[in-house]
């Protein structure tokens, strides 16, 4: 058995980037709006872990893939000159607050049985309902959307998700917080649920 | 006390909640369209690729390559300037076979040449050839006891 503190090898580098690519590449995806401009995100991202860190341990690859990939698209708005545009939407979500008359267990239960369910004419509506989910993560603003997606798609836990987003754990906990109200609210407006 | 429990189930189920809607990205992420996943997989080579120039460039990969090995061990166990004159041993191996080559083919000639004129030496003289001029001269330079 490899101690947890083992390097990395080349295997193990291989399987890590294959586990994580495509949901690098989608996270990318939801802050650039481009494939092209993602890919060659990923890309980079990808290039800088091997170079830099790849003689470390593999159990901490997750996280510093993660960080290198914020800066990597960190480093592409700069690139593009869009650092106006970025600076509104990091701050449009400061002033949404969670709406409390939200009945979130309602929404588990209707997501939870629509997206459970496998006859054909369901499967239609399971297609479209991944669809909604896919859309509205993407119209969520940037750092709830980065808390969400580390939070609950990579299921980092509450420290890590902050060390990678750069906050405080209380900030993670509200951005977290506020984007599953948001796509709660959301999805109801587009029909799902209660 | 109340307002506490109250709140701690509304985390478990902000938490339930979003797993199940990034469960649906996952999804979603699976679903990528071909052109995209190539991408992905050329980008992912490329990486591993550099990772092994990296590994290869850093100080400590000659003793990681010898490591690999069964008999790496040793290797890896030595110091950065005998591993580097370990390296050099296998071109002197080379350099000292071809030589042994050499010195063998000339031996061959040499002896190949040598029993060549001892079966001319010990052969019979035809008549015919007291009347060649070469072999007349070579008589007649012939160094006398």
């Amino acid at each position: 058995m490899r101690p947890p503190t083992a390097l990395a090898s080349d295997k193990e580098l291989s399987d890590f980037l294959k586990s994580v690519e495509k949901r690098a590449f989608k996270r990318t995806v939801y802050a650039v709006r481009s494939d092209d401009s993602a890919l060659d995100i990923v890309q980079d991202a990808m290039i800088r872990l091997a170079e830099k860190y790849a003689d470390r341990p593999a159990a901490e690859l997750p996280l510093i893939f993660q960080r290198i990939l914020s800066n990597a698209t960190m480093d592409w708005f700069r690139r593009e000159k869009v650092r106006n545009a970025l600076m509104t939407n990091l701050s449009e979500f400061e002033s949404s607050e969670p709406d409390g008359d939200f009945d979130l267990l309602e929404m588990l239960q209707a997501v939870e049985g629509s997206l459970g369910t496998e006859s054909a004419a369901d499967a239609v509506s399971r297609a479209q309902i991944l669809h909604l989910i896919d859309e509205q993560v993407a119209e969520l603003p940037a750092r709830q959307r980065e808390a969400f997606l580390l939070r609950y798609w990579e299921e980092f836990d509450v420290a890590e998700t902050a060390a990678v987003m750069g906050c405080s754990q209380g900030s993670v906990k509200t951005h977290c917080s506020r984007a599953v109200h948001a796509l709660s609210k959301s999805l109801r407006a587009k029909g799902i649920g209660p | 006390m109340r307002a506490i429990s109250h709140t701690s189930e509304n985390h478990a189920l902000e938490a339930r909640l979003g797993l199940r809607l990034a469960g649906g990205l996952t999804a979603r992420a699976e679903c990528l369209p071909h052109d995209v996943t190539e991408r992905l997989r050329f980008a992912r080579e490329q990486a591993l690729a550099r990772a092994r120039e990296a590994r290869l460039a850093s100080p400590d990969g000659a003793a990681v390559v010898g490591m690999s090995g069964a008999g790496g061990l040793l290797l890896g166990s030595l110091s950065p300037w005998l591993q580097r004159a370990a390296s050099v041993l296998p071109l002197l191996v080379l350099l000292g076979g071809l030589m042994l080559i050499e010195q063998w083919s000339t031996r061959e000639r040499v002896l190949a040449a040598a029993e060549i004129d001892t079966l001319l030496l010990v052969d019979a003289l035809p008549p015919t050839a007291y009347s060649d001029p070469g072999f007349a001269e070579f008589l007649r330079s012939e160094p006398q006891p």
